[in-house]
């Protein structure tokens, strides 16, 4: 069927149906709505950062008032339900002026392509405030034109090791650091689970999010010495080995960081409903002294602050465990959160107001929420927070080194993998089906996992480059990547 | 004998007996969403089973009214339900009774589409529905809302009605024509009235489709947050990384209340409602 | 449904549609939001099925049957399937059958507080499901939850059961509370069905000296065997709702233990990493298709059920 079809037949039976209903009027919602909004200062904002909330809200009054005239109607969303609301908004042209990309499941690269962005206004005033490294082709700039910039650090990861001080100085471990090593995570475990006589366990972790349980093993594997290069987001297809360019889970440091989580669940210090929690729940349970300790991201201090506060006290975080107690792990370039829509009619006050989120006063504003640490590490140590979340940034600065991204070389790379079809099961079901002892061969289904998504890839760039895009596997190796070592922006030439 | 009714009326009383054990069970778990409204975070979760909160919080229910805008929200869903319901009863009635009483050209094609789709699967239709609604200016408004809720499905009470109008004896209809009243008359003056039963049951299935229904209020609403409905409204207590659970379960407390008015309220029409309707 | 036939012998098809023109005008709300809200959205989800498409962007490509033929061969789709057939299977039966028995008990017009019972065995209906989904996370814990304290106090188990998070227990346990959801609902109907057959049968059963016992095989149950195929349509209609339950409850895990097609299909099309509305279109006309045999079935065993009523 031919678009013009299509539309005259939606014209003709969306004439026939208003018509026999009685509404008045027959235009598109989308063509009202961008001729009021035209009208007045008003800046649509959709994001899902429900914890800095009342930062943004601030930030947006303070413009106010400097800008009398300008309104911002800020929605949080959340992540889940946002990639749908802006699949439709976009397509139904009433997206907002400015808004996070979560849930969308496509690169910035792609989404530049597809036409949803509008360069920023202002780009050079915009630049002067941001490290010059932080920002790089293909991820914040396309075309020698800015799009958007990096709020958070790219120096973090999820699986910090927060625990309940009480329960682990009780049973005899390190309250200010926590265990280093995983035989040291594995006995702690067992001697809180031991003294709690079943009202407290070691560990408690949200096993029924495997979205969040994969961003684990990703850690773990690499706290095992598993080298990653990254394009952005919790995607395991755009994780690979830097120096080779293949993809590396069916590696001894994957089957390791399973066979540690499995002898967890073996020695049974497992709280034993966590495979029936998400992330928030197993951490509402942690708060309530169940269990000793919680792998999280540095957010969970500022969900603690806001929600379970008779906790904050009990509260201390430690590294990732690794297997020698010296983990080096690897963070993806930080990418873009705001992006001003190309539906957008504000471009310049939209872009004005978002150049209020750079610089070291954002930076220390953003820490006092202690959410994802932001883009200036430094900015924490100078905020008043809880010290358990200044440990948690200068964690981050010892052991996250920047990873190459394969996008950041190429950005025709997100294309392939926004060609490639996401193998079932992930390596999240996948650990969820070891966990739960519906999967037995460890090795196995690693392999074949694996083996699925390097299949996927070569078909992927086959496709891709067979229309006429310059792109190969070649573009996912590293040559001058060093272990242990930051990939910085020049080395990208 | 009496020791026979004896024995009847201990045995009615055991039935009770375990009647009520069962209802309560049955309704723990919404005595549970009632008592963790009461509750602040941390006792929603540590206080186990028990159902009394260790210290009353009632701010959460000026959270979820005020802050969350739930009085708004609860206006939305009431006029949406309503509205849902009206042209649902109306256009399923009508629809009803010409395939139950008229033969007409084409009434077995509508009859084979009807039951087609009475079991296909909802949740694909929405890209398709939000196209249309764009193109026809339906985005951003109750109007939208209501007719895509009361246009998508319904099988079910087209043929609810259509069995009922069956069963009702011709002679009915032909006294009200042998009184000079028409076709339209007919139906809304002596039809409609007798399938009151019918109406009760589809309006009460309707009705709780419609409140409840969460993903097409929230598409439809993307651009226009005050016209959101209390099954939508919910999402703003559910964050990136927290939940807030105690203020959920007040709005959820508050979003059962007029749904328990109404069954109550309707309670004795639905049974016999869908007593006129299975008869048939 | 039945209807008086009345060919239009010698008259034209124009003039019979005008005679019944207020038949088609009382269709005609039915006709255009039928139309535009449940029949047009059916076919573009045909058309989209045949598209190599993520649900946004312009970019689609058609490609034919390839995502039919994906699905063919994908064990995800079959075991989705199995899993819903496993839920209507044992929950459609279930429900039916035990909330006759209820249905039963209350009926007695001598039951004291029978209005309170029907309330409370209504009221899980009414709530939102998004609750229900953290309510019985509580219920079913395995440290410390309700159920598994009252088994353990019984000694019915000595280990507490893992009813959401063992992928052995797992289906069961969304079974079990998508049928207390819904309980009150078929207890409804049933109850409905009860309040038909006239107090006078009974009576008349009473005079002839039969017990309650007997009046009940006798009299009672074949007078409600007409309501049965309708009442579990209908049930098996509201189980296909079971979508938003296991969202909330399970998510279809663990390790897809609850994956019903469902879910699968809004998985595919929408929630996946990279969504792909097109396979899943053509994975939801698939079960369409299955729901639509499923569906004929229903309406012979209606059309059966008619026929025996109408001959007895």
């Amino acid at each position: 069927m031919t678009t013009f079809g299509r539309r005259r037949f939606f014209g003709l039976s969306g004439a026939a149906l208003a018509g026999a209903l009685g509404v008045a009027g027959c235009t598109r919602t989308s063509q009202q709505e961008a001729a009021t909004a035209a009208g007045g200062g008003v800046i649509r904002w959709w994001d899902h950062f429900q914890p800095l909330k009342p930062l943004n809200e601030r930030i947006f009054a303070e413009y106010g008032k400097a800008n009398p005239g300008v309104r911002v109607e800020h929605e949080v969303y959340n992540p889940n339900e946002m990639g749908q609301a802006l699949q439709l908004a976009f397509k139904s042209n009433q997206i907002a002026d400015v808004h996070s990309i979560a849930g969308l499941g496509s690169s910035e690269a792609s989404l530049v392509v597809g036409g949803w962005f509008s360069p920023l206004a202002g780009q050079d005033a915009i630049r002067a405030k941001l490290p010059a490294d932080s920002l790089l082709e293909g991820l914040h700039v396309f075309d020698g034109k800015l799009y958007s910039f990096p709020i958070f650090s790219a120096r973090q990861y999820t699986t910090l090791n927060w625990f309940n001080r009480e329960l682990v100085e009780k049973a005899g471990g390190d309250p200010d650091n926590g265990p280093a090593t995983w035989d040291e995570f594995r006995s702690l475990a067992a001697r809180i689970t031991k003294d709690g006589g079943g009202r407290a366990y070691g560990w408690i972790q949200g096993l029924q999010f495997h979205e969040r349980l994969q961003s684990h093993v990703i850690e773990l594997a690499t706290s095992a010495g598993a080298p990653l290069a990254m394009a952005q987001g919790d995607n395991t297809m755009g994780l690979v080995d830097p120096r080779t360019g293949e993809y590396a889970y069916a590696g001894e440091p994957f089957v390791q960081a399973l066979e540690f989580l499995l002898s967890l669940v073996r020695d049974k210090v497992v709280f034993p409903a966590s495979t029936s929690l998400d992330a928030r729940t197993a951490r509402a349970r942690w708060a309530t002294g169940v269990a000793g300790m919680f792998f999280d991201g540095s957010w969970s201090i500022g969900v603690v602050n806001g929600q379970f506060k008779q906790f904050i006290d009990k509260v201390g975080v430690g590294p990732i465990p690794s297997p020698d107690g010296k983990p080096v792990l690897y963070g993806a370039p930080a990418s873009g959160q705001l992006f001003v829509s190309s539906q957008s009619k504000h471009v310049e006050t939209a872009s004005d107001l978002l150049a209020r989120f750079t610089g070291p006063e954002f930076s220390k504003g953003l820490a006092t929420f202690m959410d994802q640490v932001p883009l200036d590490l430094e900015a924490v140590a100078m905020a008043e927070v809880h010290p358990s979340y200044k440990r948690a940034a200068e964690l981050f600065g010892q052991t996250v080194r920047l990873a190459p991204s394969p996008i950041a070389r190429n950005p025709a790379v997100a294309q392939v993998m926004s060609e490639m079809k996401a193998p079932r099961p992930t390596l999240g079901e996948i650990t969820q089906g070891i966990l739960s002892g519906e999967l037995t061969d460890i090795r196995k289904a690693l392999r074949e996992y694996n083996g699925k998504l390097t299949a996927e890839r070569e078909r992927a760039t086959r496709v891709v480059s067979g229309k006429g895009v310059k792109v190969s596997l070649d573009d996912w190796k590293f040559p001058n990547w060093q272990p242990g070592k930051d990939y910085t922006a020049e080395m990208y030439q | 004998m009496s020791a026979a009714a004896n024995r009847r009326r201990l045995g009615i009383w055991a039935q009770v007996v375990l009647l009520a054990v069962i209802s309560l069970v049955w309704i723990y778990p919404l005595l549970w969403i009632v008592s963790a409204s009461l509750k602040d975070s941390l006792d929603v979760f540590s206080g186990g089973l028990g159902l009394i909160p260790e210290s009353w919080r009632f701010e959460n229910y000026v959270r979820a009214w005020q802050d969350a805008e739930f009085g708004l929200y609860t206006v939305n869903s009431v006029v949406v339900t309503l509205g849902t319901v009206a042209l649902v009863v109306l256009r399923c009635a009508l629809a009803g009774y010409v395939i139950a009483r008229r033969n007409f050209i084409g009434k077995r094609a509508v009859v084979v589409v009807l039951v087609a789709t009475l079991f296909a699967p909802g949740g694909l239709t929405i890209i398709p529905v939000v196209e249309l609604s764009d193109l026809m200016g339906l985005l951003n408004s109750r109007t939208g809302i209501i007719l895509a809720l009361a246009g998508s499905g319904h099988v079910a009470a087209v043929l609810l009605y259509a069995g009922y109008f069956s069963r009702i004896p011709r002679e009915l209809e032909e006294a009200a024509i042998m009184d000079g009243a028409g076709f339209l008359r007919t139906f809304f003056r002596v039809m409609l009235p007798l399938a009151g039963p019918v109406t009760a049951t589809v309006g009460v299935m309707t009705f709780l489709a419609a409140w409840n229904n969460f993903f097409l209020p929230l598409v439809f609403t993307f651009s226009r947050p005050d016209l959101r409905t209390l099954s939508v409204g919910m999402l703003a207590f559910r964050g990136t990384n927290s939940t807030d659970w105690s203020g959920l379960a007040a709005a959820g407390t508050i979003s059962l209340i007029p749904l328990l008015l109404v069954f109550l309220a309707l309670q004795r029409h639905f049974v016999e409602g869908v007593a006129g309707a299975v008869k048939s | 449904m039945s209807s008086v036939t009345r060919k239009g012998s010698g008259r034209g098809v124009a003039s019979r549609i005008w005679s019944e023109r207020w038949a088609y005008l009382f269709l005609l709300p039915t006709l255009l939001l039928f139309g535009a809200y449940t029949v047009w959205p059916i076919i573009s989800s045909l058309y989209y099925s045949m598209l190599d498409w993520n649900g946004l962007g312009s970019e689609r490509q058609f490609i034919g049957l390839a995502n039919y033929r994906e699905a063919f061969g994908d064990p995800l789709f079959w075991k989705s399937l199995g899993i819903t057939l496993t839920i209507i299977g044992v929950t459609v039966p279930l429900r039916v059958g035990l909330s006759l028995l209820v249905a039963l008990v209350l009926n007695n017009p001598r039951l004291p507080l029978a209005k309170l019972f029907r309330t409370a065995l209504f009221v899980p209906a009414v709530t939102t499901t998004a609750i229900i989904g953290i309510v019985m996370g509580f219920i079913f814990d395995p440290s410390g939850g309700p159920v598994n304290q009252v088994l353990l106090d019984l000694g019915i188990v000595d280990q507490p059961i893992d009813f959401l998070g063992d992928p052995g227990t797992s289906l069961w346990t969304v079974m079990g509370v998508h049928m207390w959801k819904w309980f009150g609902i078929t207890l409804v109907y049933w109850l409905a069905a009860l309040q038909t057959i006239p107090t006078t049968v009974y009576e008349a059963a009473r005079t002839d000296g039969a017990g309650s016992w007997a009046a009940l095989r006798h009299v009672t149950v074949p007078m409600l065997k007409p309501f049965l195929i309708i009442i579990v349509l209908l049930t098996a209609i509201e189980t296909m709702q079971i979508f938003d339950l296991v969202l909330t409850m399970t998510n279809g895990g663990p390790f897809f233990s609850t994956l019903a097609t469902e879910v699968y299909i809004y998985q595919q099309a929408f929630a996946n990493s990279t969504p792909r509305l097109g396979y899943g279109a053509a994975l939801g006309v698939l079960f369409g298709l299955v729901t639509l045999v499923f569906a004929a079935i229903q309406a012979i065993g209606i059309r059966y059920a008619n026929r025996a009523r109408s001959s007895s």
